[in-house]
């Protein structure tokens, strides 16, 4: 027997094998048909308990303690912050984000302060109105801040860098795409740490949006934000636009939705 | 000004230390503009600064 020959015996048995699952869900329906009555016996029961408690819910969607001033003066309503997600934190927190942290929830997942994220998006706008625009750098190396990342730049006439920060953008003048940014704004201060490593070598600060996993190491302006949610960093960069053109005496023309990554 | 003026003025904001080398911050304070230094050490340690015109604490 050859090789080829012991090659075509093992591709019929793993054919064989796929029929047998393949074979298997048909098998499945027989057993499930037999219990379509529980089933609709379950359904009628939970339909029956569950007018109790949804209007409950459906009152307050959005009604979570996410700050301790309850009539703090935001940029957008509060429920459009939850909406987006913009106080989910981690289940992890460190010592750094433990001032931004409001409450714990009950699955363990830290709440930031939502009123200390709007506060901090105002801070960094007049922060960065004080640069030029061409010398302020925004980089994300996180799939869902890179749409947002470059729109921000884009909106406020910075320069972005998304994806794979390439060694030496700050400090190796013989490559191609070495620049001298006055500012860095990076969305993650872990997925963009070489970002944040050659800002501190050139001595620029940096502006970092950080979750309660975060560590705050060589940053200078802490946003405290769920920066791994795509709309919650979507809001944050639209707002922080709007903000640091408005600084400018600009007039701020974006909508939400052009910061909105497609899926 | 002189140069101890000058040599007060860069001073780390958080620790005092006397400003020098690369990898110090320099920048305005996010709400005053006040002019800010701060040494590699206290930006790697992540050391609190509180401006001293405006009480604004970072980072």
């Amino acid at each position: 027997m050859t090789e080829n020959d012991n090659e075509l015996e093992a591709a019929d048995e793993g054919v064989d094998a796929e029929e047998a699952t393949e074979a298997e869900p048909d098998a499945e329906p027989e057993a499930e048909a037999e219990q379509p009555e529980t089933v609709a016996e379950e359904a009628t029961e939970a339909a029956e308990a569950e007018p109790e408690e949804a209007p409950e819910e459906a009152a307050t969607p959005f009604d979570e303690d996410v700050m301790p001033d309850e009539e703090a003066d935001l940029l957008i309503p509060v429920e459009d912050y939850l909406a987006a997600g913009v106080h989910i934190g981690t289940q992890q927190k460190t010592e750094d984000m433990e001032r931004f942290i409001h409450r714990v929830r009950d699955d363990g997942l830290y709440v930031l302060d939502v009123s200390q994220t709007d506060k901090r998006i105002r801070v960094a706008a007049d922060f960065l109105a004080n640069y030029s625009p061409e010398q302020v750098l925004v980089t994300s190396s996180r799939q869902y801040g890179r749409y947002p990342a470059e729109k921000f730049a884009d909106a406020i006439g910075a320069r972005a860098r998304t994806g794979r920060f390439i060694p030496g953008t700050l400090t190796n003048p013989d490559y191609a795409g070495y620049i001298e940014p006055d500012v860095v704004v990076v969305t993650d201060p872990i997925g963009d740490s070489q970002a944040v490593k050659e800002a501190i070598t050139v001595g620029i600060p940096v502006i970092a949006m950080c979750d309660s996993n975060n560590q705050v190491s060589n940053v200078d302006l802490v946003i405290p934000t769920n920066n791994k949610g795509r709309r919650a960093l979507s809001v944050v960069y639209w707002l922080l636009a709007n903000e640091t053109l408005d600084r400018r005496g600009a007039e701020p023309a974006y909508a939400l939705e052009d910061f909105e990554a497609e899926i | 000004m002189s140069n101890a003026e000058q040599r007060q003025e860069r001073q780390c904001i958080s620790c005092g230390i006397n400003i020098s080398g690369m990898s110090a911050a320099s920048f305005k304070c996010p709400e005053c503009g006040r002019q800010v230094y701060r040494c590699a050490k206290c930006r790697k340690q992540s050391n609190l600064y509180e401006c001293p015109d405006c009480g604004f604490r970072g980072p």
